[in-house]
């Protein structure tokens, strides 16, 4: 049995709901906009090396806060306050899509807190002629397909609310409302952020779904071509929901380049 | 009780396959549908027909504002109104109303609202909207800042309006030195103000507490009017006053001819146009636009949208539209606006297809022989 910790903390005023997972030293995780905040099976096979550090973002899961939050930087303050609470320095951190746009802003503006990065499927860019797709849907099937390699798989529809009256679709709401204050102009990317890339130099690895039709491929090799010191890992055969179709490849490749790191 | 006759401008040239091809008549549809020189053809059109109710005795006249879509092609009603605060001469001048989140900075709203009450010999009554979910995406605008935009840019126009310039203002989205609007409106202190509303707590309390007017969002079932209706005054009763008819409206389809069968035979058709084509896609709730509680209980709401009817007999019973001879439609706002308790009737009298002649020639029968026994019957039924 894994050990795993709920908590509840008061950063800097607002009420966040956090999960430890597992034991070893410090790993923070950044979720996406799918609001991943119980433990998955990626979480847990990272947690067999580390103890993991699942934070729930602003007006996702039980955290509150969000009316203080009004876009991508403030997003990055609130969590150099968690982490400054959590004692979290120089820590290695997985980070997913939305995740890994706010790890790079975090770092932007406290370098020291993030140690090695793994990013998978990041937002953050506008990448000319690869443009993001609409995220924004009401219709849970044009969401699956959008977003999954094989959109009638098991998982895809274990992950999605069926319709209006799914008692999940409260929950599911309110992160798409927290990810729309972020993300919805520019739509889910700073513009300043390519400018910046050059100042990330610590190493970071890429993990990319090559289906990707939420954030494309070149996406992906933008941040690798600009990153100083970073490597890009393509995966065959899956979307932009990495950590849940390819859980074991990409729980491999974030442990070994964490040991290497 | 007062009648006005509103406007959408709608596209009416959207093809056989549509249903099947096409998610929306919002946001995603294809500009080059649009065809410039028939869209000229219809603002005159349109502008003939609004100019026709005020000669015609109606109260008032409608325009609103939508954005990227077939449904309304108005995305400004402000030029449509100064158009027509010239052509007109006695009618009311509603703007129903204006996004004021998207006028940046929002006193762009109160200068131009103040010339066209200028023009129009203090004539305009001033809707003031949260702006359309689908506006949102049109926009690019952050749905989740609606509301704070909403209130903040509200607050503003009213200041401008009615305080001595120049002032500062400094909120959250408008940071502005000098407020200080040439002109100024002919209505003091300033226009009436009608806020529409699709029975968000929210919105009715707001308008309640400052004693303005609500207009029910169309196209739903007359029992969730009936209730929202009720909740607003409920709310002014907490405000500690009694709603007066005036305050509240209620926008619907109408159609009038010689007989029952001649009025449907004409206008089905066009209804249905109407109801599976232009509202395909309307309610679109960003994310944040509302809260999510509120968003979830309106996605069940619209279960008694118009868009679910399937037959004449769904509209008929659900009160969607009144079709009719002027005996029936008479009949049946009568038994309608009594138990709504509503002093304003705004009727569509154009949804896209319907052709411009057999547009006029309703709303001559409905203003000849509905309006002026209607008015008087409504008269004594509401105030008594």
């Amino acid at each position: 049995m894994m050990k795993t910790e709920n908590k509840s903390l008061n950063i800097a005023g607002k009420k966040i709901q956090l999960t430890i997972l597992g034991e070893g030293p410090p790993l923070l995780y950044l979720h996406s906009a799918g609001g991943e905040t119980e433990p998955i099976d990626f979480h847990k096979k990272l947690a067999e090396k580390y103890t993991v550090y699942l934070p729930a973002h602003p007006g996702f899961a039980l955290s509150e806060g969000l009316d203080q939050i009004d876009d991508i930087q403030d997003l990055a303050w609130h969590y150099v306050d968690l982490m400054q609470q959590l004692n979290l320095e120089n820590v290695p951190v997985v980070s997913w899509s939305l995740g890994s746009w706010l790890a790079a802003e975090i770092k932007l503006i406290r370098p020291n807190l993030i140690g090695p990065l793994v990013m998978i499927a990041a937002a953050g860019l506008h990448v000319d002629g690869a443009p993001m797709a609409e995220l924004f849907l009401d219709s849970f099937d044009e969401l699956r397909e959008l977003l999954f390699f094989d959109p009638n798989c098991q998982i895809a529809f274990d992950l999605t609310p069926s319709d209006v009256n799914d008692p999940r679709i409260l929950l599911w709401l309110r992160a798409r409302e927290a990810t729309a204050r972020v993300g919805w102009n520019p739509y889910l990317h700073d513009p300043k952020l390519a400018g910046h890339l050059h100042r990330l130099d610590s190493p970071i690895h890429i993990i990319w779904g090559r289906q990707d039709k939420l954030i494309p491929l070149a996406h992906g090799e933008y941040y690798a071509e600009h990153l100083p010191n970073a490597k890009l890992t393509i995966l065959e055969e899956c979307g932009h929901m990495v950590p849940y179709e390819k859980t074991e490849e990409t729980a491999k490749l974030t442990l070994d380049f964490l040991a290497s790191a | 009780m007062k009648f006005f006759a509103f406007h959408l401008m709608p596209w009416d040239r959207l093809p056989d396959d549509f249903s099947e091809k096409y998610d929306t008549a919002w946001t995603w549809l294809p500009n080059e549908m649009f065809d410039p020189v028939h869209g000229g053809e219809l603002y005159n059109n349109y502008l003939d027909q609004l100019v026709l109710a005020d000669q015609l005795g109606f109260d008032g006249v409608c325009v609103n504002e939508h954005h990227q879509n077939a449904y309304g092609t108005m995305p400004s009603p402000n030029l449509m109104a100064s158009i027509l605060a010239r052509q007109t001469k006695n009618c009311k001048i509603a703007v129903v109303g204006n996004a004021i989140p998207f006028y940046d900075p929002p006193t762009r709203c109160a200068e131009e609202f103040a010339m066209i009450d200028c023009i129009s010999g203090g004539r305009l009554i001033a809707g003031l909207v949260v702006g359309g979910g689908p506006e949102y995406y049109s926009f690019s605008k952050n749905p989740t800042f609606a509301r704070e935009m909403y209130r903040e840019a509200f607050d503003l126009i009213i200041r401008a309006w009615t305080e001595p310039g120049p002032f500062e203002h400094y909120g959250k989205h408008w940071k502005l030195k000098y407020v200080n609007p040439w002109p100024r409106p002919i209505q003091q202190p300033h226009p009436p103000i009608w806020i529409p509303g699709a029975g968000s707590r929210e919105t009715i309390q707001f308008v309640a507490q400052r004693r303005f007017a609500y207009m029910g969002i169309p196209y739903f079932h007359l029992d969730f009017f009936q209730r929202n209706f009720d909740m607003f005054r409920d709310e002014c009763e907490k405000c500690g006053y009694t709603t007066d008819p005036e305050q509240l409206g209620w926008l619907l389809p109408i159609y009038c001819a010689e007989t029952d069968e001649q009025a449907w035979a004409e206008y089905e058709k066009h209804l249905w146009y109407f109801v599976k084509k232009l509202l395909k896609g309307l309610v679109v709730f960003p994310p944040g636009y509302t809260s999510a509680r509120s968003i979830a209980g309106i996605q069940k709401g619209l279960q008694q949208f118009m868009s679910t009817c399937e037959t004449r007999e769904d509209i008929e019973k659900g009160g969607y539209a009144i079709v009719g001879s002027p005996d029936t439609v008479r009949q049946k706002l009568a038994e309608r606006i009594t138990k709504l308790g509503v002093g304003n009737l705004l009727g569509l009298f154009q949804l896209g297809t319907l052709p411009h002649d057999l547009t006029c020639r309703s709303m001559k029968l409905f203003a000849e022989k509905v309006m002026p026994g209607l008015r008087e019957e409504m008269n004594v039924a509401l105030t008594s």
